[in-house]
């Protein structure tokens, strides 16, 4: 399934630099579009505003098929306080920003998979695919806006995964 | 509490502060810190062990905080830090500010221990910051 999640954040990311190149993140001094995997990071006390988080939850395989397929929940997070030019009061337009971006880099609800373990990453047989998102209501902290978006992400598991 | 009144600035309470902690312990910090990674594709994934710099801040002084006994919680410390270190730290990475130093930070090593940063505060006077505080909690043991 690594493989998947790996193939599934890259398209991700790939899709988000062509929808809206100006959201990025400096992080480990290094310029990167605005999304990440949480579990490939320094622990957050606190999630970053204004990025797209990933986070892997349950997982579950049928065998019962002509070959295993895996299935992984991924939950997409983000928030926003809204820009300081406007004093914060666009947070809801700047939510929904991220909404749009989030169906934006999602559609369409596949992508190759890759083994990103190879240099050059490897392509392999078969296609990661996933389902619409499902978007949980808006969590509002004082001046903070945020929401999660959660996808189940399926995979064939392929010789030697 | 800040003292934002406009005097001239004076090293004075920076120099206090920095003769008070190396007193009390003298000790060092050590902040970890990422290199930058051009492999963009395999670090983001967690695929490349990404290189690491040490930056030492001192003097510094560890205490711990009021002990509130959770099952499964972690002891939390306070570090404070010496303002002149962190400026020094600041000018020779080349960094914007005290906040782009902590952020940059993945841990803080005080006597072999990992520690993560939980919150960052400072304390100023004559409009300037003489003591860093941060607020960590002890990092679990890493898989060798």
């Amino acid at each position: 399934m690594q493989n998947a999640k790996d193939s599934f954040y890259l398209a991700l990311r790939a899709r988000l630099v062509a929808i809206n190149p100006s959201r990025t993140i400096l992080l480990r001094g290094t310029v990167r579009p605005g999304i990440l995997v949480e579990e490939a990071e320094a622990p957050f006390s606190q999630l970053p505003n204004d990025v797209f988080v990933l986070r892997w939850l349950g997982m579950s395989v049928d065998m019962n098929l002509g070959s295993t397929m895996a299935a992984a929940e991924c939950e997409i997070l983000y928030q926003s306080c809204g820009t300081q030019s406007f004093g914060g009061l666009d947070r809801g337009r700047a939510l929904s920003a991220m909404d749009a971006e989030v169906l934006g880099m999602t559609t369409p609800f596949c992508t190759p998979k890759l083994n990103y373990t190879a240099t050059p990453p490897a392509a392999m047989l078969t296609q990661v695919f996933w389902d619409e998102p499902g978007f949980t209501p808006i969590v509002v902290q004082r001046d903070r806006l945020s929401r999660s978006a959660k996808i189940v992400v399926y995979s064939y598991q392929e010789r030697g995964e | 509490m800040s003292d934002t009144a406009p005097r001239n600035p004076t090293g004075a309470p920076q120099m206090l502060a920095d003769a008070l902690l190396r007193t009390v312990t003298g000790a060092a910090a050590l902040l970890r810190m990422t290199n930058t990674n051009a492999d963009t594709n395999s670090s983001e994934v967690g695929l490349v062990a990404t290189t690491f710099v040490e930056v030492p801040v001192s003097p510094v002084l560890m205490r711990q905080l009021r002990p509130s006994w959770r099952e499964g919680g972690q002891s939390k410390w306070e570090l404070l830090i010496s303002a002149t270190s962190v400026e020094q730290q600041v000018s020779a990475l080349d960094l914007a500010s005290a906040q782009s130093l902590f952020s940059m930070t993945l841990a803080v090593t005080v006597a072999g221990q990992d520690y993560l940063i939980e919150s960052v505060g400072s304390n100023e006077a004559f409009g300037q910051i003489y003591l860093y505080r941060l607020l960590l909690r002890e990092a679990r043991q890493q898989a060798v």
